[in-house]
């Protein structure tokens, strides 16, 4: 009967068409209509500057996903299937959203990683909701991506501007400091901008007196902020910015003689690199977004370990938060796909991932360097949680864990 | 009220005088070869980088960078003109420039590729207590990269005035077919004028290296500065590149003291523009005569 729908000249083949397109169906696997799913593959498409002034984000993400997924895959991967990553460089707006079309349209990725930062992740952050495909938010604090709400979209260890704003203020408070006033240094540009208005609400509320004075991003030179900061008589500083302008501006200090309580850094200003900057930071304080510093505990070093042998040499600066943020990402991806069982489907994944509850690498035999995250089908932020930071004997440390305020 | 002016003014001397190195470079180059070399940032981010190798990672003697870096980076600069800019010599202006700006890229990504990092910090060659000068003080670090530069500077322009490579550079400068006629070989000259601009960028670089660290957006830093500089001063003007330099330094340092710290680089292009509409030429032009 079906052979008559099949052109004259295909007629005798007919069965054998037929037969063959039974035989495709039945070995295929369940889900393998799913995008960027196969029998032995799960597609992982990620975005981030691997080159230009954000590339200490995106490579350090591309090269921790890819190591967590290596363990992963020798581990047997999920349900049989093996993580394969494609990462596409990207730095500007328009080249984020180029890249993230290009990964969920051409390529049909099964899950979307935004580690690009906030300046990616709010040009993709339209699209991402649009399209509605799986997507993790790696390294972006800014709102754009997270309101409105959207169930497809997952914020993993950075935390919102509003609870790391909390974290930065509390650490003037710590061992029992008191600042009168204190004096913010904020770049002009979009992250610390963000931090910058959240920091000031927090002041408010604690009826805390304080002084702005704002540069430009790649600032060198910040004698002016300075003399500006001494003439308010503040005596505590907070840099928003990365750690080369926070590293010029405490040195320039110094030079001056400018009399500082304590300096608080932003996240992105906690780095070992700062250090050569200074000769000698110690007493600085600043958040991590993760529970350790590199270096300060057997699971960090191991971690070291594993990356410098997969890299060949380790990078100046490296390994950084980026670096062990991506790893821990790569698992947490793992174990919402587990979770969701091996009939894998977008609508199961977002299921299960909503629900995942403390994920870690070491729930899979990894090595436990960042936040363990949890989710519920109304709060996609993974983690609340900082590593307040500190530089004592020329290495940065984690000597308190902020918790959600 | 005086020292905190003080301390203002001193810090935009000493990226004021840095400027005007970096727009002297750009000027020597475009004075001889008509050419804005948009590579010259590269020139003077690979001088920091070459500090940090001397410095820091062999840990030479800091005087060696001094020495060595003006005379490799002008090696590079020549070389460049040479293999790059020798073949586009017949070029409209437009293929020169673009090919300039290119190379400044195409070097600054190789730094990048080559060494994968943020920042590269540098350590000061002064250390120690500042001096108090009226109750303003200065660290010794600002006094020499402002009298270093400045000197430098200065012998520059004695040099382009009154030597015999300065007397060539001008003849091409004011007519290229005269000039030849002369006796003063193109390629010599050009490639001179390149060695020189690659010169003064390179130690550009070894006095920003301690108070700027080396990265590969210092070459767009530089470049800016330099042009900028060079605009206001007039770009056809040794004098007024380097005062040019000084007075970009000096306002951008004032505004963000006393207008708004945010308008610390607003007001280079402030300037650029008020400079371009008001008097093209620039603040402080060469004079011209011509004896009849």
């Amino acid at each position: 009967m079906l052979a008559a729908y099949f052109p004259r000249r295909l007629k005798p083949m007919a069965p054998a068409l037929f037969a063959l397109g039974l035989v495709s169906l039945a070995g295929s696997p369940a889900g393998a209509q799913e995008r960027g799913i196969t029998a032995s593959e799960i597609l992982i498409g990620a975005i981030g500057a691997l080159t230009g002034p954000v590339a200490f984000i995106g490579t350090p993400g591309r090269d921790g996903m890819t190591m967590g997924f290596n363990e992963i895959n020798e581990r047997g991967g999920v349900c049989g299937r093996k993580l394969r990553l494609q990462f596409e460089h990207a730095s500007t707006p328009a080249e984020s959203v180029a890249a993230v079309k290009k990964l969920v349209e051409q390529d049909k990725v099964f899950v979307l990683v935004l580690a690009s930062g906030s300046t990616g992740a709010a040009a993709a952050a339209d699209y991402v909701r649009a399209a509605g495909v799986p997507t993790y938010n790696l390294y972006g604090s800014t709102p754009i991506i997270r309101e409105p709400f959207s169930k497809n979209v997952f914020h993993g260890a950075i935390v919102p501007v509003e609870v790391s704003a909390r974290g930065l203020i509390s650490m003037f408070y710590d061992d029992g400091y008191a600042p009168k006033k204190i004096g913010i240094l904020a770049g002009t540009y979009a992250f610390p901008q963000a931090t910058l208005k959240a920091v000031e609400e927090v002041l408010k509320e604690k009826k805390t007196e304080r002084a702005v004075e704002q540069f430009d991003q790649a600032a060198r030179d910040f004698t002016s902020q300075l003399v500006a900061l001494s003439r308010q008589n503040v005596d505590s500083i907070l840099v928003l910015g990365s750690f080369s302008e926070a590293g010029f501006a405490i040195k320039q200090a110094r030079e001056m003689g400018l009399a500082v309580g304590r300096w608080v850094l932003d996240g992105s200003a906690v780095s070992r690199a700062i250090i050569p900057i200074l000769g000698n930071a110690d007493g600085i304080r600043g958040y991590f977004n993760v529970p350790y510093f590199p270096g300060q505990t057997p699971s960090v070093r191991e971690f070291e370990a594993r990356l410098k042998s997969y890299l060949g040499s380790m990078p100046q600066g490296r390994p950084n938060n980026y670096d062990m943020i991506a790893y821990g990402a790569a698992y947490v991806i793992a174990l919402a796909a587990q979770a969701a069982g091996c009939e894998l489907t977008r609508d199961k994944l977002l299921n299960a991932w909503s629900n995942l509850k403390d994920a870690g690498p070491a729930k899979l035999g990894g090595l436990d360097v960042s936040f363990p995250e949890s989710y519920t089908p109304s709060d996609h932020q993974g983690n609340y949680r900082l590593g307040a930071a500190i530089v004592k004997g020329g290495e940065w440390q984690v000597y308190r864990i902020i918790e959600r305020p | 009220m005086l020292a905190e002016l003080g301390l203002v003014l001193i810090a935009g001397l000493k990226f004021g005088s840095i400027y005007a190195l970096a727009a002297l470079g750009l000027v020597v180059v475009h004075k001889a070869t008509k050419t804005v070399n948009f590579a010259h940032g590269a020139f003077a981010m690979l001088g920091a980088f070459a500090t940090f190798l001397i410095v820091v990672h062999w840990q030479w003697r800091y005087w060696t960078a001094y020495l060595v870096i003006p005379l490799l980076i002008g090696a590079v600069a020549a070389l460049l003109e040479f293999v790059v800019l020798r073949p586009l010599r017949r070029a409209d202006l437009f293929t020169v420039v673009v090919a300039t700006i290119f190379l400044g890229i195409a070097l600054a990504e190789a730094f990048r590729l080559t060494y994968n990092t943020e920042l590269l910090a540098v350590p000061g060659l002064f250390a120690g207590q500042p001096f108090f000068v009226g109750g303003i003080f200065i660290t010794r670090e600002a006094l020499w990269v402002i009298t270093g530069t400045l000197a430098t500077a200065l012998a520059c322009i004695v040099v382009f005035r009154h030597g015999k490579i300065g007397r060539g550079m001008r003849a091409m400068a004011s007519n290229v077919t005269g000039a030849q006629l002369c006796g003063y070989s193109i390629d010599r000259v050009y490639m001179l004028a390149w060695f020189l601009g690659g010169a003064l960028a390179g130690l550009a670089g070894v006095f920003i290296a301690p108070i700027a660290g080396v990265s590969v957006e210092l070459s767009i830093a530089i470049i800016t500065a330099g042009f900028v500089a060079g605009v206001i001063g007039g770009f056809d003007s040794l004098t007024g590149a380097i005062l040019g330099g000084l007075l970009l330094g000096v306002a951008e340092s004032l505004a963000a003291a006393y207008v708004s710290s945010a308008m610390k680089n607003c007001i280079s292009f402030l300037l650029l523009f008020i400079v371009l509409m008001w008097r093209p030429q620039g603040l402080f032009p060469e004079r011209t005569g011509r004896r009849v």
